[in-house]
């Protein structure tokens, strides 16, 4: 691990001026110590924003709720008004990696976190994510790399609760020092490749920092759903997650690790159209359509069918039926 | 004569398992020294190729460097070839020796798993039963597959190595190894002109062996080397991904079997075809197919093969070749009582070697609740319940094996053995053996292992250790007791053979004089009584040293997304009389937990382009994890014929991929022959025949 100098931030603004000066903020460091470990991180300078009062907590205002940028996983998966009207935000955070990992990982740093792409992660491979001349998941090992998206990179976006906060309609509240930040709706937060999200995953630029995510205030006939399934239960990334969420009007579907960003499945919100009511008939038909667009790699496509699945259980449970 | 009969049977907890808790056991790993210096290999991170270009002269002026040797050019054959090493003043040196090595490679295309179909050459099922039917006229049925395991990394907790610590006249070594004796033997040639007397080797803690830490190996050779060059302690560990590359793995394999039995249950033979999946060195496979013993397999034709990647040899690995084997035997037993229209339990009875094995059979059937299994696919719904069933032997390799007692003035007593305790218990053994022995509690007797100065014991392979070191403790006990009954005799101006002994009192048989344990140690001549014990093969305990052992296995399927959750495993083991439970039960546990992972999870995947190893790590090389871990019930068989202490350790990994394989075939209808059975290969089990995926 390269020698870097390390900054404390106490406050926003001394933040924002270390960012200026090119230090990387570094929350709880749960990825970051795994990227300075593979070496796919060597950064000069860190600044911890750890100890930044105004980033932690969770509050309810305005009929909405700010979950601060430093609310762990933990705090967000047991925040009481989070299990009642974003019920699959609150199941997503709660089902992430291991309870020791969610007592220190933060909102802010879950959906900033890079991907966990094996060639990305490997000093052995120059990538395309990297910087290098190509993707080495189209020729190699890609049975876990993305099953929809156009490349030319295939990453899948590791953050178990970025789907919920497209889902939900959420906002990320951001502070620059040049303009002085910005709200940004979860669903233009993450980037696709073809976008310019190769070297990065996000539209944030170097010295903005994340201060808080809002959610909307709830309406009548909110509910929501989340299923991600795994090989292994304890400790595995999913295979894949879906949440479906139905504001009082639409229904809104969108998968996890199934592609470099949260991926709408608009095959199957489609079908939905404004039933609000789930039968089982309905569910599948929807699970049907969620491969609409689906461009899977040489070893993937078998992924499709437990996006079927997932799209399938998590309508079933939002509209609290059973899955048989 | 010595035997190895000791009917404890105790459930205390390991005698270190509050150090082990609270982490004051210090592992090789933990051992750090003032003056101490880092070692590292420089490796080849691909499959097949060289370093082209290094910038050495920049490496070596990195602040803290002492030493950097790079082969340009030197081709190697396997991600994690050594090319070099690095020494310096500390570990982050040398990580910025490495950066500023700027290593250059050039790499062909090399042979991984993805290429493995093409090598396979031997046969391959095609329905054609006419040569096996004219071989055996009495063939009711003929039973045809090929079964594949992938390669297993050992991934011990602890990793691989050596702290080495040569102070010019004398040296010192902590090592994380499975053969203090060994080891010893290796280091003592090669640490300058200091005589073997004077090196010493500790080996106090061990998490984990399993087959990959014998001998000295390259972390204990350049550990060594450089201790010697610079006469200063010299630490050399390996990180997680050189773990993976470079120590060890159960090789994969391919099995075709060709089986016919006759109508009333009966294996007739067949043919054998087994290929070893190894490393570009060749060697090192050995799949155990047919396992002699576990049934009567008629006449069968074997013939072997090997396929090389471009990967690391194979080292052994708790039970080499059986888990293989076991596997694809065990399916086709199921496949084969399917044919016959069989009950699995049934169809094993009438081919079974061992009556044991067969009473065992009955016991794990009761108690997993085998009465509820439903025929293949025939569970209602979505999640689909299967049952399953596999069993194991494990033969006895007699192995020689000294132990010393060593009784203090103040009453304590230390009992020593140069075997180490690979995280088995074996701490626990002695001490309870002792304990047993000698008529006194834990509160006196303190039983050691792991140091090369005691006297030498075997190596932990071939679950050897319990079963000879117990009869050398009993005897350097009773040898011991000899001596202190010697001494009260002469104090009382009595016979020996007047005096006996129990739970901690003399007593004279004439007089009636009692005398406590405390009072003789304490009139002791000597400051230390000691008096040695030993057993070779031949002696007794061995009349009947092998053990037996069924699995059955519960599993939940669920038939949409291909998860599996195993829900229970009922493992029934004959392993002689134990000493302690817990750790013998622990053996049972982690064994199966082992196995759990083998059958559903593990698997070393390599880039096909490159050779590299994508998962070389904890997260995406996958460990069965708590929530994945079963209610795991051990059952530890015994009967009136099952004396002496016997091997348990690596019998308890064996069936359970088998067991788990059979009971996901009950459960889905369908038959998966490939470990590890992962959703993806669950899914396309289930794909009707035709559709596309």
């Amino acid at each position: 691990m390269k020698a870097f100098d390390y900054a404390i931030a106490s406050n926003e603004s001394g933040a924002l001026a270390a960012l200026e000066r090119g230090y990387r903020p570094k929350a709880s460091g749960i990825d970051l110590l795994d990227l300075l470990k593979e070496r796919t991180a060597a950064p000069d300078s860190l600044v911890s924003i750890a100890d930044i009062a105004t980033l932690k907590g969770i509050r309810e205002e305005d009929g909405g709720i700010a979950i601060g940028a430093l609310a762990t996983l933990e705090e967000t998966g047991a925040h009481a008004g989070i299990r009642k009207h974003f019920h699959a935000l609150a199941e997503a955070a709660a089902e992430a990696a291991t309870p020791q990992i969610r007592a220190r990982a933060t909102v802010g740093g879950n959906i900033c976190q890079r991907p966990r792409c094996w060639y990305f992660r490997s000093a052995d491979f120059n990538c395309l994510k990297k910087g290098g001349p190509t993707c080495y998941a189209v020729e190699g090992e890609n049975s876990f790399h993305a099953v929809f998206g156009n490349g030319p990179c295939h990453i899948t976006h590791p953050s178990n609760i970025a789907p919920a906060l497209v889902a939900f309609g959420a906002e990320i509240v951001t502070v620059a020092p040049e303009d002085g930040g910005r709200t940004i709706r979860a669903a233009d937060f993450f980037m696709l490749p073809e976008d310019g999200g190769i070297m990065k995953e996000n539209v944030l630029k170097k010295d903005e920092l994340v201060t808080e995510i809002r959610l909307p205030a709830a309406v009548a006939g909110q509910k929501s759903g989340y299923v991600e399934l795994r090989e292994k239960q304890s400790f595995d990334w999913p295979l894949v997650s879906c949440v479906a969420a139905f504001n009082g009007t639409k229904w809104t579907i969108v998968l996890g690790h199934v592609a470099p960003t949260p991926w709408r499945a608009k095959g199957s919100e489609s079908l939905l159209g404004k039933a609000a009511a789930i039968t089982p008939e309905i569910a599948e038909k929807a699970a049907a359509a969620s491969d609409r667009g689906a461009k899977p790699m040489s070893q993937n496509a078998w992924r499709l069918k437990l996006v079927r699945a997932a799209v399938r259980r998590a309508l079933l449970l939002a509209d609290g039926k059973e899955i048989d | 004569m010595p035997d190895n009969n000791v009917a404890i049977e105790n459930a205390l907890p390991r005698v270190d398992v509050r150090q082990k808790v609270v982490g004051s056991a210090k592992y090789a790993a933990d051992q750090y020294r003032p003056n101490m210096v880092f070692a590292k290999f420089v490796r080849f991170p691909y499959g097949r190729g060289k370093a082209v270009s290094a910038n050495v002269e920049k490496a070596r002026r990195v602040p803290g460097v002492l030493e950097v040797d790079v082969r340009i050019d030197d081709y190697q054959e396997m991600p994690g070839g050594r090319i070099g090493h690095i020494v310096a003043e500390s570990e982050a040196a040398i990580e910025d020796a490495i950066e500023a090595l700027d290593l250059k490679f050039e790499h062909e295309r090399p042979l991984t798993d993805a290429n493995l179909e093409k090598q396979y050459n031997g046969p391959k099922p095609t329905g054609n039963h006419e040569a096996i039917r004219a071989k055996f006229k009495d063939a009711a049925v003929v039973v045809e597959a090929l079964y594949q395991t992938q390669v297993q990394t050992h991934s011990c907790l602890e990793p691989h190595g050596s702290m080495v610590d040569h102070r010019g006249d004398e040296v010192e070594a902590w090592a994380s190894t499975q053969d203090v004796t060994g080891y010893h033997d290796g280091l003592k040639g090669r640490v300058g002109n200091v005589p073997g007397s004077k090196v010493v080797v500790h080996s106090d803690y061990v998490g984990g062996g399993f087959g990959s830490k014998f001998g000295l190996r390259a972390e204990g050779s350049l550990a060594a080397q450089i201790a010697t060059k610079y006469k200063r302690p010299c630490r050399v560990v390996l990180d997680r991904d050189e773990e993976h590359l470079d120590a060890g793995n159960r090789p994969g394999s391919i099995q075709y079997m060709q089986l016919a039995a006759d109508k009333n249950g009966r294996i007739l033979g067949g043919k054998v075809h087994c290929v070893s999946v190894v490393g570009f060195q060749r060697g090192g496979g050995g799949v155990n197919n047919p396992v002699g013993g576990l049934y009567k397999w008629g006449d069968i034709e074997k013939s072997e093969d090997e396929i090389t990647l471009n990967f690391s040899i194979p080292r052994a690995f708790r039970a080499p070749g059986w888990p293989q084997g076991v596997f694809a035997v065990e399916g086709m037993m199921d496949e084969l009582a399917a044919a016959l229209g069989m009950d699995p339990v049934e169809f094993r009875q009438k081919n079974e070697t061992s009556p044991r094995r067969a009473r065992q059979l009955q016991t794990g059937a009761e108690l997993v609740g085998w009465s509820e299994r439903k025929p293949d696919g025939a569970w209602p719904g979505r999640v689909k319940r299967g049952y399953g069933v596999a069993g194991a032997l494990w033969p006895k390799w007699p192995t020689p094996c000294e132990a010393e007692c060593r009784i203090a003035r103040d009453g304590t007593v230390e009992v020593r053995s140069g075997v180490q305790d690979i995280g088995t218990g074996t701490f626990t053994v002695v001490t309870d053996v002792a304990c047993k022995a000698l008529g006194l509690d834990r509160s006196l007797v303190s039983g050691l292992v792991g140091k090369s100065f005691y006297p030498p014991g075997p190596g932990s392979g071939g679950s050897v250790v319990s079963r000879s070191l117990v009869p050398a403790v009993r005897e350097a006990c009773a040898n011991a007791l000899k001596q202190m009954v010697a001494i009260v005799a002469a104090e009382w101006k009595v016979a020996a053979a007047d005096v006996e002994y129990a739970d901690g009192v003399f007593h004279s048989k004439s007089t009636g004089r009692k005398v406590p344990w405390k009072s003789v140690c304490g009139v002791m001549k000597d400051s230390v009584l000691v008096a040695h014990g030993k057993w070779e093969r031949g002696w007794a305990g061995e009349s009947d040293g092998s053990s037996d052992c069924v699995q059955f296995a519960v599993v939940d399927v669920d038939t949409e997304t291909g998860i599996v959750r195993v829900r229970k495993i009922v493992a029934v083991h004959s392993a002689g009389e134990y000493v302690n439970r817990k750790t013998a039960e622990n053996q049972i546990c982690g064994g199966v937990t082992q196995g759990i992972s083998y059958a559903l999870f593990e698997n070393r995947i390599q880039d096909r382009q490159t050779g590299a190893m994508v998962n070389a790590d904890f997260l995406n090389y996958k460990i069965a994890g708590p929530v994945d871990i079963p209610d795991i019930v051990p059952v530890l068989d015994q009967d009136d014929s099952d004396t002496g202490v016997r091997s348990l350790g690596e019998p308890a990994t064996v069936p359970t991929s088998g067991a788990i394989g059979n009971a996901i075939a009950n459960a889905l209808g369908v038959r998966v022959r490939s470990l590890p059975i992962t959703p993806e290969k669950i899914l396309a089990a289930l794909e009707p025949k035709g559709a596309s995926a």
